[in-house]
């Protein structure tokens, strides 16, 4: 067990260190596939070994309470300076704010730890520790052909490549921590490591708008840090411990235990980037796409719901459970409502995954059995569709060097391949069998009981089929015969893409099979199992998912639109209907004077309706309300 | 089984003949109530069969793709409904189809291909949260998604339901293009989109997308025996009913715009649903 | 059972024409007259015949007015745009040769100078039972192009 914690968590760091050292592309990159082999191997071995609990007493000789204390004041020793660095009073006075808390913490209350079990690992950290390792050492590889074209179309000149993998390889034992540990002391300290990363990693690029988003970043996730910290002093005031797993299953008084567990979705909401902190996540969009494909959609945001799903047993049937299911509902319609006005590609998806994430948040917040079930099933696909999303969004901005959707028309044409992996990713997102949509399926039949939970996850999942149809839809559009030159891509870019798209499709078909050897144990004792599995069909007592006979009608489906595809390439092209004067040209017809002119149409954004600066001012205030009925709701 | 087997071949087979002649029906009343004779009852087969041997063309080939996608998705919703499976997987099938619709006519360059396939994601927008919430409420009082168990239903949900039936109404009216939803594209001749979503389809692919509007037509009047599910005539009686009003609306209104659609649906609709459901949640 | 198929074909064919009318440069005289067939007077939906606005989805492409060096390109494309098979309808003195505008200094003549012409229907305007004539020779045409089709 030590070992296997060493590689998940320590192994990155080295090969962090490794790669801040060597500068050298080909060792950077031997390094950084070795490690990535590691992980995945790492992840796979772990399957057979949970539930485990594993206390390391020493790390080298040195007590390893000793060392998170030296480590966590370190942390906010660095956020402090970036702090003044920046010249940014909230993210010092939130730094100091923390490390009063902590040190009161460990120096008063506490006496130097270690009677909590550190690391704890049960089927919902195997989850989670899978798709950070599998997904994220995906992305990392995909990173080297990326981080290079990237830096060559900057024409910089001393490469910044070593920082950047150095802290996207930390960020990767970071996350594993967050997921491993049970003492949440440790998981407090892992939980920084994420928010400073993500902060170096936004400010990567050095523009004033990178460094600027960057900082904002911090700041936000600080107060989410602040509130955490303050959760733990609580809790160890009340309580006398730290051990996650105690704290859910002893349960003691609900009065006692709900504002720290407020507190703790408090820090969640900033760290997924819930309404109204969302800005954060959408500013984060100016890094390189490898960081929004691996924190901010499929890795770290998904700590806040992480957490949530954690401690989701103990406030089961609590006002702050329902409260919790509103504000996510909220979330996942505001969030998606944005995103329909949207235009850039990359904040499409920034938004989608706001709602995503907020529809993971209702779920917990349903707390049922059925209602747990979708929320683990979106986390996994969502994380692999949106990997997929970015990777495919990156792809094609270093191809057209633009990231608004208008200028992907007919990208078909161009990138062919890359353009139908996109669609395939958009399919995966809102089809079913898919396993977003089996999630969605689940989340709306657990939270149809839920007033107005349903109505606006109604609303919301309407508005996201919108945006995403459009996008698939100008991808494919310009007259076309069906003849293509493959685009040229680095080997790297093309596992990556492929292997996250076929992972996204033949995971969802095995979806009924990972709830059972999954979910149900990851649901362990607190819930009751719900869907019953036969013939590949999920199915409880008011609802049924034909998972695996749909997947196979789809596969036949599929088949027969593949040979209509084929068969119509033998009829006649003719150009698009232009009232009778158009040219040889798709979008060109003849105007007065016999001049060309182009037939413009652009997509309906419904800025009036749906823009961000109409839009925002009210959501934010809105989720301020609900977010003060979830805090105030606990006090 | 034999019973599943059957139900396949129903959903597969009758349902869209059966949809085919609710489309020749609607045409002769439709012009009756215009003062005409109208088109013999079989009309919708003769266009469909014609349509089927016209010359294959295409503006692009995921065109082709897209209309298969669309028949076989209405096709496995209504097979599923008459397997009385769940009906908000039955939804989403549906939705499948929806979507595959508009990638297809946005696949084509054509203004009024790519505005008709904006609007008919409008229309989507709009009906859709309607139908969700419809299905939220039969699951309230009848506990269960399942159509069987909804079937067995002791008695007729209209009367615990009133306000979401005529909510599902709405989006009946929407996706059966009536007027005056009739925006992405209609039944009638042409409009100022020429033929909107439908524009560039043509001949045998325009024949599939037909025949998944059957499709459809079937499955939403499915949605609706949900409603008196006790006894075939009252059944049927509903669905006449209804089916007649929606044609009546059709013939009394104007086509309206999208945001008018929107607006006016959304209210309506959002405050039908919410009494409704308020009702069953305290009743 | 092809043949069979091919008469099921041949008569939905004969009961199903949809019809794209196109103003090439009428006094709109003749295009009234079209557009009375549809009215409760005449009802062609009586034979299936629907209105469309789309030479896609076309099978009659009916042509009133003149053709001049503007429009004749339009023409062409509608044609090219529909679907086989397709037959051309010129209606009113100007669509068989130009009519009263035959020597205006724009003007190319009638619609079979740009496109091959099935049925012509004479009159100024033509009458709307001479246009519904018309149209049901033009479903004959339907005919004896499957025939041509079957021979090669
Ligand atoms: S034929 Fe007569 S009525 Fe018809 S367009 Fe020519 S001038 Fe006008």
């Amino acid at each position: 067990m030590a070992e296997i914690i060493f590689l998940l968590i320590v192994v990155p760091f080295i090969a962090a260190l490794g790669c801040l050292l060597f500068r050298i592309q080909f060792i950077r990159a031997s390094i950084i596939i070795i490690c990535a082999g590691l992980l995945m191997g790492g992840s796979l071995f772990l399957i057979p070994m949970i539930p485990f609990a594993y206390s390391p007493g020493s790390f080298f000789g040195v007590n390893i309470h000793e060392i998170l204390q030296g480590a966590d004041f370190l942390l906010l020793l660095i956020i402090f300076y970036f702090g003044i660095k920046h010249k940014n009073l909230v993210i010092q006075a939130l730094s100091i704010f923390q490390a009063v808390m902590l040190g009161y913490l460990e120096f008063f209350l506490s006496d130097g730890g270690g009677h909590d079990v550190v690391f704890y690992c049960d089927h919902l950290s195997l989850i989670l520790v899978l798709i950070i390792c599998i997904i994220g050492s995906i992305i990392c590889l995909q990173a080297i052909p990326y981080m290079k074209n990237h830096e060559a179309h900057l024409k910089i000149a001393v490469s910044r490549q070593p920082g950047f993998f150095f802290v996207m390889l930390l960020f990767l034992g970071g996350m594993n921590g967050v997921v491993l540990a049970n003492d949440m002391k440790f998981l407090y300290f892992f939980f920084e490591v994420t928010t400073l990363c993500s902060f170096l990693l936004i400010g990567h690029d050095k523009t004033e708008r990178a460094t600027r988003n960057a900082v904002r970043a911090l700041w936000m996730n600080s107060i989410g840090g602040a509130a955490f910290v303050s959760g733990l002093v609580y809790l160890y005031v009340k309580l006398g411990m730290l051990d996650m797993q105690n704290i859910i299953h002893t349960t003691p008084q609900a009065g006692i235990i709900v504002l720290p567990m407020a507190l703790l979705c408090f820090a969640s909401f900033t760290k997924s980037a819930q309404f109204p902190f969302q800005s954060w996540l959408l500013g984060a969009m100016v890094a390189p796409t490898p960081v929004s494909a691996l924190l901010h959609s499929s890795t770290m945001v998904k700590v806040g719901v992480y957490l949530v799903l954690r401690i989701a047993p103990a406030i089961q049937g609590m006002f702050l459970s329902q409260c919790i299911t509103v504000f996510g509902a909220f979330t996942f319609l505001a969030g998606a409502a944005l995103a329909v006005g949207q235009s850039n590609g990359k904040k499409v998806l920034a938004y989608s995954t706001i709602s995503n994430l907020g529809l993971i948040f209702a779920c917990a917040g349903v707390n049922t059995s059925e209602a747990i079930t979708a929320a683990i099933i979106l986390i996994i696909f969502h994380a692999v569709s949106k990997a997929l999303l970015f990777l495919c969004v990156g792809t094609i901005e270093q191809h057209i060097e633009s990231r608004n959707i208008e200028d992907m028309r007919g990208l078909y044409t161009r990138m062919p391949l890359t353009a139908l992996i996109t669609v395939m990713g958009v399919i995966t997102m809102i089809m079913p069998p898919f396993g977003l949509l089996l999630g969605k399926w689940m989340a709306m039949e657990a939270a149809a009981r839920s007033f107005f939970g349903i109505i606006m996850i109604a609303m919301g999942s309407a508005l996201t089929v919108m945006y995403w149809a459009r996008w698939a839809g100008i991808l494919m559009s310009d007259p076309f015969a069906g003849k293509f030159k493959l685009e040229r891509q680095p080997v790297l870019t093309w596992f990556a893409l492929i292997s996250l798209s076929l992972g996204a499709a033949s995971l969802s078909v095995v979806s009924p099979w990972i709830y059972k050897l999954g979910i149900i144990p990851a649901m362990g004792k607190d819930y009751l199992s719900s869907y019953a599995l036969d013939f590949g069909i999920l199915e409880n007592s008011f609802g049924v998912f034909a998972v695996l006979p749909l997947s196979l009608v789809a596969v036949f489906g599929f088949l027969i639109a593949v040979l209509a595809v084929k068969g119509a390439t033998r009829s006649r092209i003719v150009m698009p209907y232009l009232s009778g004067v158009q040219t040889s040209e798709p979008r060109v017809f003849r105007g007065p004077m016999n001049q060309n002119v182009i037939a413009e149409a652009g997509n309906y954004y419904l800025s009036s309706i749906f823009g961000e600066t109409r839009l925002t001012a009210w959501i934010n205030i809105g989720a301020v309300i609900l977010l003060t009925l979830v805090i105030g709701g606990a006090l | 089984m034999s019973n599943t087997i059957i139900a396949i071949i129903i959903g597969f087979l009758v349902a869209p003949l059966v949809g085919g002649l609710i489309s020749g029906l609607d045409r002769i009343i439709t012009a009756r109530l215009q003062g005409r004779i109208g088109p013999p009852v079989w009309q919708a087969f003769y266009d469909v069969i014609k349509l089927m041997s016209k010359e294959s063309m295409v503006v692009n080939v995921w065109q082709a793709f897209c209309a298969y996608a669309y028949v076989s998705a209405a096709a496995i919703a209504v097979v599923l409904f008459f397997l009385k499976s769940d009906l908000l997987l039955i939804l989403f099938i549906q939705a499948v189809g929806a979507v595959f619709l508009v990638v297809g006519a946005l696949s084509s360059t054509s203004p009024y291909s790519q505005v008709g396939a904006h609007r008919e994601l409008l229309q989507i927008l709009a009906y859709e949260p309607l139908i969700i919430l419809v299905i939220a409420g039969i699951y309230l009082e009848t506990g269960s998604f399942k159509i069987s168990a909804i079937y067995d239903w002791n008695q007729p949900l209209i009367f615990k339901l009133p306000f979401l039936f005529v909510a599902l109404g709405y989006a009946l009216t929407i996706k059966l293009r009536k007027s005056p939803f009739d925006l992405s594209t209609s039944h009638h001749g042409h409009q100022e989109l020429v033929k909107g979503v439908l524009t560039d389809y043509s001949g045998p692919y325009l024949a599939l997308i037909e025949i998944g509007h059957w499709y459809d037509v079937v499955l939403l009047l499915g949605f609706c025996s949900l409603f008196w599910a006790t006894g075939a005539v009252g059944m049927l009686a509903l669905l006449a009913l209804t089916y007649f009003a929606e044609i009546l609306i059709d013939n009394v209104t104007a086509r309206m715009t999208w945001r008018w659609m929107l607006g006016y649906v959304w209210a309506m609709g959002f405050t039908l649903c919410s009494v409704n459901l308020i009702w069953v949640i305290l009743g | 059972m092809k043949k069979m198929l091919g008469k099921i074909i041949a008569s939905t064919r004969m009961k199903s024409p949809w019809i794209l009318h196109f103003d090439c440069g009428s006094c709109n005289g003749c295009d009234i007259e079209v557009l009375a067939c549809l009215t409760p007077v005449y009802d062609i939906e009586r034979f299936g015949m629907v209105n469309v606005g789309n030479p896609m989805h076309a099978d009659i492409l009916l042509v009133t007015g003149t053709v001049n060096h503007r429009n004749k390109k339009v023409l062409t494309n509608l044609y090219d745009q529909m679907p086989a098979p397709k037959v051309v309808i010129a209606i009113g003195a100007c669509g068989l040769s130009g009519g009263i505008f035959r020597d205006a200094y724009n003007v190319v003549g009638g619609v079979d100078r740009v496109i091959p012409v099935d049925v012509y229907v004479p009159g100024c305007p033509a009458k709307p039972e001479a246009i519904i004539d018309g149209a049901v020779l033009a479903l004959k045409k339907f005919e004896v192009l499957r025939q041509q089709k079957l021979a090669v």
